[in-house]
């Protein structure tokens, strides 16, 4: 039982709201209307612009290319037109938060990435006889990193490890498949030094 | 989980992508390229002409006022104002949620479950619970339906699938107890707080 109620929340707990972006961009453009406004106004009452007139703002901006080294008009349209890019990336990108949505019956669970990988590096520590600060767990939406560096000496299965953390990971019961990648870490130095 | 209109969120910063991409291309181009650059110089002076114009036809006798301009700063006020009130959609709005309402058919009279019976009962729950750090309920009412939201911050290292499972029979219960299988949705969180808590006591 998921309903659409669920699945909506789901979503949006899952998703970026894009409220910061939002705010800023919003608050750009009050102060720039208020900025207008408070010109046109004392350009009405033939009071001395703040800054500069409306009419010679745009005067100035008509004649940005015959005026204007080529290189700064150039710079700064791309700046320009590069945060406006950002801007429509931002709308378009889902912008998935990184967490992981779990099976829970018939309700719904929403799992940080965080709270996944030091449940995993837990388990792997545990099971394998390794210290818990010599093994590494990155969880991505996709896959699983884990990373274990046993130190010198210390022989660790791979395929063992693997096992184990695809069997953590089929119990977690992620609603999304991951791929497990384990890598087991022996820096020579380490080695040498032993 | 609140009322944030994502939608606008998103339109608005497409729109001013947009714009912005249009006009950062377009005066990069203009400045890059001479014959561009002409264009753009002779269009904005015949725009600011126009203005110009506009103003001088819609002058006020007998003062430098010229209704274009007043109608310009109303514009601007206006679009000021506007977005302002586009920003309070951001706050969200919360009132009490009420899980059941029994109506009043019952021999007792009326029999009214709130949020605060559900978080109060879950808390308590979870506080003997070793692998939680904190635990807060909330409840929300997404599309006229109300949802309960159980936010926990695990301990480091806790298995989130016990805490899910523990949670999720503990709402088996509440629905249960209060005869109202509310729908809910059950959020677990890392972070400092579960990093400076401490270990889980080794002996239970």
């Amino acid at each position: 039982m998921t309903t659409p109620v669920l699945r909506r929340v789901v979503r949006r707990e899952t998703h970026s709201p894009r409220s910061v972006a939002f705010a800023v961009v919003v608050l750009v453009a009050i102060i720039l209307a208020l900025y207008v406004a408070v010109e046109l106004v004392l350009a009405l009452a033939a009071q001395p612009a703040l800054l500069v007139r409306p009419v010679a703002a745009l005067e100035w901006l008509a004649g940005l290319p015959g005026n204007a080294p080529v290189a700064a008009g150039v710079a700064g349209g791309l700046v320009v037109a590069a945060i406006g890019l950002w801007l429509v990336v931002l709308a378009v990108a889902p912008g998935r938060l990184s967490k992981h949505e779990v099976d829970a019956g018939g309700r719904v669970a929403v799992i940080d990435n965080g709270v996944l990988a030091a449940a995993l590096a837990q388990r792997v520590s545990d099971e394998i006889g390794v210290a818990r600060d010599r093994v590494t767990v990155g969880v991505a939406h996709r896959s699983v990193d884990v990373t274990v560096r046993p130190g010198a000496g210390i022989p660790v299965d791979k395929t063992q490890v693997t096992s184990l953390a695809d069997a953590e990971i089929a119990a977690l019961k992620l609603a999304r498949p991951v791929r497990t990648r384990v890598r087991i870490a022996r820096p020579d130095d380490e080695e040498k030094a032993a | 989980m609140n009322d944030t209109n994502r939608a606008l969120n998103r339109t608005v910063l497409m729109i001013v992508g947009v714009i912005l991409l249009i006009g950062g291309g377009a005066a990069a181009t203009a400045a890059a390229l001479p014959a561009v650059g002409d264009v753009w110089t002779s269009s904005g002076k015949a725009a600011v002409d126009a203005l110009r114009a506009a103003g001088d036809a819609t002058a006020i006798p007998g003062t430098a006022l010229s209704w274009a301009v007043i109608g310009a700063a109303v514009i601007a006020i206006v679009i000021a104002v506007v977005l302002f009130a586009s920003l309070t959609t951001l706050v969200s709005r919360r009132s009490r949620t009420v899980l059941r309402s029994s109506g009043s058919q019952t021999p007792l009279g009326r029999v009214t479950i709130t949020e605060g019976f559900a978080a109060d009962a879950v808390k308590n729950s979870l506080a003997r619970e070793g692998d939680v750090v904190a635990a807060s309920v909330t409840a929300h009412t997404v599309r006229d339906e109300p949802v309960l939201h159980v936010s926990i911050t695990a301990r480091q290292g806790a298995d989130p699938r016990r805490v899910v499972d523990h949670v999720d029979r503990l709402m088996d219960g509440l629905a249960a107890v209060t005869g109202a299988d509310t729908a809910a949705y059950i959020s677990i969180h890392g972070g400092l707080r579960s990093r400076f808590a401490s270990d889980a006591a080794r002996v239970s």
